[in-house]
């Protein structure tokens, strides 16, 4: 019998498509992720099956951690930069211009007025990282409620920037924190002063369910 | 000596062909390397993302009247106080709160969408109707909202209040609020005024378990 003739040709194959279509995937995701910002503290919010989006400008949003510590943060940087001036009047310390812009790079703050010039002058990330990992967050109790004056501070300096409108106000918190304390500060954003009485809580999409 | 390869040659000078002849070379280059460097990185990126989509919930709180007492609301027909405990427990009457008729059911988060589902039903026939006309085209997206709010704020709508006790945890409140959006519960309110003779019902219940 004869033997059956192999192709003589060679098997390779022209790749030049293949590189095409994998490069523009690797080149797509990486210009469309976008980096989550280290945060000092973990918040595992809970999950829901509401879909509104989470606003990105105007945004106030007061996240309460899985252990009672409160953290304060707004979305727009020129709003930062004055609420911290306020409060450094308020509280009585004094800022540099260097460490009010360092201020306005940051995220959520959850130091107290009195520490804060001090965690200012931190300039490694790491450093500000190991305060935050010690910090017991805004104080928010009677005696010493600084969150409220945070509150109220940002509320008027939106507004007064904005012809009267109040700022988006959002609720964070993890899901095993405690209920009292969450709903000390729902108290606080009900209190005479700040009177907020419509929020959002952020929540994660939920979508093993339906 | 290193040397660039054809520079010597024409160092020599005098060769007998003085164009340059371009090389007839294969063009072809083994891409195979390439491909894997290029799905490497794809399945690195691929596998390192989390998706990251966080959502809002609204919640409106009443506005707190001008005087310190906070109102207790008032149960007409239709109301249901739902006590969230812990261990994601949920204690429950139907109504108003009569003394010593009054008596607390026990159920939890899986059980709870259920019986709220049951217990309004007719408002959500009512938005499910409203839903099938949207689907048609029969009514605006606008239409349809207003109808079903005007469902929901119906005599025969279910009134839920939430009383989380103190050691609730938060996603317990964020659970029970996600529920009245899913079983299309328009009224409802978060209190946090536990009053003491429901307290001592739920105490008596928790020694039950």
């Amino acid at each position: 019998m004869p033997k059956i003739k192999m192709p003589r040709s060679s098997p390779a194959l022209d790749m030049t498509p293949l590189v095409d279509l994998a490069f523009l995937l690797v080149t797509f995701f990486l210009l469309t992720a976008q980096f989550r910002p280290e945060e000092a503290f973990s918040v595992d919010t809970p999950s829901s099956m509401s879909q509104q989006p989470i606003p990105t400008e105007n945004l106030m949003t007061i996240i309460v951690d899985s252990t009672g510590r409160v953290f304060w943060d707004f979305t727009d940087k020129k709003v930062r930069a004055e609420v911290i001036k306020e409060m450094a009047n308020r509280y009585k310390f004094q800022l540099t211009e260097e460490q009010i812009v360092r201020f306005t790079n940051l995220n959520a703050i959850g130091i107290p007025a009195q520490q804060l010039s001090a965690y200012l002058d931190l300039d490694s990330p790491a450093e500000r990282k190991v305060v935050d990992q010690q910090t017991n967050g805004i104080p928010y109790d009677d005696a010493n409620n600084q969150l409220l004056d945070w509150i109220r501070v940002t509320q008027l300096i939106f507004s007064s920037g904005s012809g009267g409108k109040n700022p988006l106000v959002a609720l964070k918190g993890d899901g095993n924190a405690n209920y009292s304390t969450v709903n000390q500060v729902i108290r606080i954003f009900q209190g005479p002063t700040v009177k907020i009485n419509r929020f959002k809580m952020i929540t994660d999409l939920e979508e093993s369910r339906m | 000596m290193a040397q660039v390869p054809g520079g010597g040659e024409e160092g020599g000078g005098g060769g007998r062909h003085k164009k340059k002849r371009a090389k007839k070379g294969n063009t072809h280059i083994d891409m195979t390397p390439m491909v894997d460097l290029a799905f490497l990185l794809l399945t690195f990126f691929i596998l390192t993302t989390t998706m990251y989509k966080p959502s809002t919930l609204q919640l409106t709180f009443p506005v707190p009247p001008e005087d310190d007492q906070p109102k207790e609301l008032d149960k007409v027909n239709n109301a249901l106080t739902l006590f969230l405990t812990s261990k994601d427990q949920i204690l429950y009457y139907r109504d108003a709160y009569k003394p010593g008729e009054t008596q607390l059911s026990r159920t939890n988060f899986k059980d709870v969408e259920k019986m709220l589902i049951e217990l309004n039903k007719p408002t959500i026939e009512r938005i499910n109707s409203y839903a099938k006309q949207l689907n048609e085209k029969k009514i605006t997206e606008l239409a349809f909202d207003s109808l079903k709010n005007e469902a929901q704020k119906q005599k025969e709508a279910l009134f839920v209040i939430i009383k989380p006790e103190k050691d609730a945890k938060f996603r317990n409140m964020i659970d029970i609020v996600d529920e009245m959006d899913i079983s299309g519960i328009g009224k409802y309110a978060v209190q946090d005024t536990i009053k003491p003779e429901e307290q001592l019902l739920i105490d008596a219940e928790k020694l039950k378990f």
